[in-house]
C-alpha cells in the first residue's frame, strides 16, 4: 500500500492500458468512478511506449502497481503487456469508455492510427454492432500522417490550415497511395496547401462515413481516437453524415478508460 | 475414445498440410494426377478414368512470377495457382481442369494456357442457365468432351460402370463430409476449427475412398461422444475459402465454434449428390443443375441465398455469421449486400473479415472476432 498526498491508500484502483499502433495510453481509476491519473505517449505497440506510459501514471498518482486491483490491456498491442491481468478488444473498451463519458451516446466513430471503426451501443452501454475498415490505411490516422509528410506541414497544423481553405480540391478516398500521388500533382500545380488539406479531410470523412452508413447512425454520435482532435475531420464528417458529432477531451483515452472500467468490474466480480 | 479421435485428426492434418507428399504418393503408386480448379469440377470423371483428382485452391504466400500475368487486384487463389504452376510445383500433374465460373477464372484459364505449356489444360465452361433441359444437355456435352480429354491423358476409356462407380464413391464421400460438418458443430470440444478445416481440406488431396474410410471412422466416434455444453459462442462461416490455421486458431482461442458453413471450399461443394440410378453423364449434369445458393452461380430466383443462410443459422443453433470475404472476389462482394440485408432482417449478427492467401498477420481479424464474440455473448 502506498500513499497519496500523505494519506494511506485505502481506495481501490484499477488500471486500463490501451496500446495502439501509434500511441500508448494509460488511465488509473478509483473505484471505477473517478480518473486519478492519465498519460499518453506518442509511440505504440512494440516500443517503449507502454512501459513509459504506465510509469508516468504511477508517478503522477503516487501509486504502485500493487495498488491496482486489476490491470486490463486493450488495443492492437494488448497481448504484449505482461503485467496485465486480462485483456479485451478495443471495440468493447471504446463502447464502455464512451458510455461512461456520455450515457446518451449510441454511435461511436473511432479513428485511430491504423484503423477506423464505427460502433453502435445500446442504452446500457453494451456493444451491439460494429464495423472496421478493411486492411487499408485510407481513412485512418496513418492517411493523415502520410499526407502531412508530403505537404511538409505538422500534423497538428492540419486543422488550422484546413479552416482557412477558400477553394477545396477533391482528393481520392480510395487508397492512400493514389491520394498521395494526387496531392503531389496538386502541389505541382501550385494548389494552395490549405485547399488540399481540406480535400484530404473530406477524403477521410468520405471513407469513414461509408463505414458509418453501413452500420447506421443513431444519435448521439461521439468521435474518439487521435484523429478526433483534428476538428477539420470532425466537421467534414458532420457534413458527410448530416449528424452532429461531438468529441471530448478524453477522445484519445477512451479505450484506456473503458479498459480501466472493465478492470474495476472484473476485480469486483473476483471479490464476490 | 478421445485418443482415437485425436489420432485420426492428426492424420487428416498431415494430409491437409502436406499436399506435395500426397502427390508424390499418388505418383509412386503409379497413378496419374489431375489438378482441379474450383468450382464444381466433375472430379468423378477423373476418378472414372483411373486417375486421382487433386484440388487446386492456391496456397499461402504472395505471387511473384504470376504477377507478370495478372493485375494486382486479382483473386489470390487464381494467382497462387498459376504461381505454383510457374514454379514447377505442379509439374507432376498430367493435366489441369480449369473451371471458368467467374470473371477471374475465365481470363485466368487463358493465362494458364499460355504460360504453362508443360501441363495440358482442360477447359471447363459450365453453363449459367444450368436448370433448363438445354442447360443440362449443354453440361452433359461439356462433361463428355472433358471425359474424352481425360481418357486421352489416362490412355484408357471409362466404361459406364466406371462412371457409375465413381459417382457412388463421391456420393459416399460427400455424405461422410456432410455428416462430419454436423458432428463437428455438435462437438467443438473435440474438433477445433483448425482440425475441422484440415479434415475437409484433406479430401482435395487424398484418394477419396481412403479419405472416406477415415472419415466414417471419425464420424462414428464423434456420434458416440456425449453431448457437452459449449462455453463459447457458435457461428456459421461463409465465403470462398477459410483454411488458414493462423486465422482459425483465433476462432479456437476465443472459443468461437463453427457449427455450419457456407464456404465454397467446404460445404458448398458437397450439398448435392449425383443420382446413382441414371445414365452417369446425365446424373452429373443434373447434379450441377441442382446446385444453388452460391454467388458463383446464376440464381433465377434472385437472392435465394440469404434465406438459405438464415435457415442454416437457425438449424445449427448458431448465434451469428462470419463472412470471410475473399479480397477482389466480385461475385462474393456483389452478393454481400443482399446477405447483409437478409441477416439484418432476421436479427442475426454478421461480421465481415477480409481474407486471402497473402494475409499473414490476422491482428485486425482477431480484434474483430474478439469483439464479435463479446457481442454474441451479451445477446445470449
Amino acid at each position: 500500500m502506498s500513499e497519496i498526498a500523505g494519506t494511506a491508500v485505502s481506495r481501490k484502483y484499477s488500471m486500463g492500458v490501451d496500446i495502439g499502433s501509434t500511441a500508448s495510453k494509460c488511465i488509473i481509476m478509483a473505484e471505477g468512478k473517478e480518473i486519478v491519473a492519465k498519460s499518453l505517449i506518442d509511440v505504440g505497440a512494440g516500443t517503449s511506449g507502454p512501459d513509459r506510459v504506465i510509469a508516468a501514471v504511477l508517478k503522477d498518482s503516487g501509486l504502485k502497481l500493487e495498488d491496482m486491483t486489476h490491470i486490463m490491456s486493450t488495443g492492437y498491442g494488448r497481448h504484449s503487456l505482461e503485467i496485465a491481468h486480462s485483456e479485451m478488444s478495443e471495440l468493447s473498451c471504446h463502447a464502455r469508455g464512451a458510455y461512461f463519458q456520455h450515457p446518451a451516446v449510441r454511435t461511436i466513430i473511432d479513428i485511430g492510427g491504423q484503423d477506423a471503426k464505427v460502433m453502435r451501443i445500446d442504452e446500457n452501454g453494451i456493444l451491439e454492432n460494429f464495423v472496421m475498415n478493411d486492411k487499408c490505411a485510407a481513412g485512418t490516422g496513418r492517411f493523415l500522417d502520410v499526407m502531412a509528410r508530403v505537404l511538409e506541414v505538422k500534423l497538428d497544423d492540419l486543422e488550422k490550415l484546413s479552416a482557412e481553405s477558400q477553394n477545396e480540391v477533391r482528393i481520392s478516398s480510395t487508397c492512400t497511395v493514389f491520394a498521395e500521388s494526387e496531392v503531389i500533382s496538386q502541389l505541382a500545380r501550385n494548389t494552395h496547401k490549405r485547399d488540399i488539406i481540406k480535400g484530404i479531410h473530406r477524403a477521410v470523412a468520405s471513407r469513414v462515413g461509408a463505414l458509418a452508413r453501413r452500420i447506421g447512425l443513431v444519435d448521439d454520435v461521439m468521435m474518439t481516437g487521435g484523429v478526433a482532435l483534428n476538428d477539420g475531420v470532425r466537421l467534414a464528417l458532420e457534413e458527410e453524415l448530416e449528424h452532429d458529432i461531438f468529441t471530448t477531451e478524453l477522445a484519445q483515452y477512451n479505450g484506456a478508460l473503458g479498459a480501466a472500467l472493465f478492470a474495476w468490474q472484473r476485480s469486483k466480480k473476483k471479490e464476490i | 475414445m478421445s485418443n482415437k479421435i485425436e489420432n485420426l485428426l492428426n492424420r487428416f492434418a498431415e494430409a491437409a498440410e502436406q499436399p506435395k507428399r500426397q502427390l508424390d504418393a499418388h505418383i509412386a503408386a503409379g497413378k496419374k494426377v489431375i489438378g482441379c480448379y474450383p468450382y464444381y469440377a466433375p472430379e468423378e470423371l477423373v476418378h472414372a478414368t483411373g486417375m486421382v483428382p487433386m484440388g487446386l485452391w492456391g496456397k499461402p504466400g504472395s505471387p511473384n512470377k504470376a504477377k507478370e500475368y495478372f493485375a494486382s487486384f486479382y483473386c489470390s487463389l487464381v494467382q497462387m495457382n498459376l504461381e505454383m504452376a510457374l514454379s514447377g510445383e505442379l509439374d507432376q500433374l498430367s493435366g489441369v481442369i480449369h473451371s471458368t465460373l467467374c470473371d477471374t477464372l475465365r481470363p485466368g484459364s487463358q493465362n494458364f494456357r499460355i504460360a504453362i505449356e508443360q501441363i495440358p489444360m482442360i477447359f471447363l465452361a459450365h453453363p449459367q442457365n444450368r436448370k433448363p433441359d438445354y442447360g443440362k444437355e449443354y453440361t452433359r456435352v461439356i462433361y463428355t468432351k472433358i471425359l474424352n480429354q481425360l481418357e486421352d491423358i489416362a490412355g484408357r476409356k471409362a466404361s459406364p460402370e466406371d462412371l457409375a462407380k465413381a459417382i457412388r464413391v463421391f456420393n459416399r464421400s460427400r455424405k461422410a463430409r456432410r455428416e462430419f460438418v454436423k458432428l463437428a458443430g455438435q462437438h467443438p470440444e473435440l474438433v477445433t476449427a483448425v482440425q475441422r478445416s484440415q479434415v475437409l481440406k484433406s479430401t482435395f488431396f487424398m484418394e477419396k475412398s481412403e479419405h472416406t474410410a477415415w472419415l466414417e471412422e471419425l464420424n462414428q466416434l464423434l456420434a458416440a461422444a456425449p453431448a457437452v455444453d459449449w462455453p463459447g459462442v457458435k457461428i456459421v462461416t461463409s465465403g470462398i475459402i477459410a483454411d488458414s490455421p493462423e486465422l482459425l486458431g483465433i476462432f479456437d482461442d476465443l472459443k468461437i465454434a463453427i457449427v455450419a458453413d457456407d464456404i465454397a471450399h467446404e460445404s458448398r461443394a458437397i450439398r448435392i449428390d449425383a443420382a446413382e440410378d441414371k445414365d452417369p453423364m446425365e446424373a452429373l449434369a443434373e447434379q450441377f443443375a441442382e446446385q444453388d445458393q452460391d454467388p458463383l452461380l446464376y440464381d433465377p430466383a434472385i437472392n435465394s441465398r440469404p434465406p438459405h443462410i438464415v435457415e442454416m443459422v437457425r438449424q445449427s443453433g448458431a448465434q451469428g455469421v462470419v463472412v470471410l470475404m475473399m479480397t477482389f472476389c466480385d461475385p462474393e462482394e456483389m452478393e454481400y449486400p443482399s446477405l447483409m440485408k437478409g441477416l439484418k432482417e432476421a436479427n442475426i449478427p454478421l461480421l465481415k473479415i477480409g481474407y486471402d492467401h497473402q494475409i499473414k498477420d490476422f491482428g485486425q481479424a482477431r480484434t474483430s472476432l474478439e469483439a464479435f464474440a463479446d457481442v454474441l455473448s451479451m445477446r445470449a
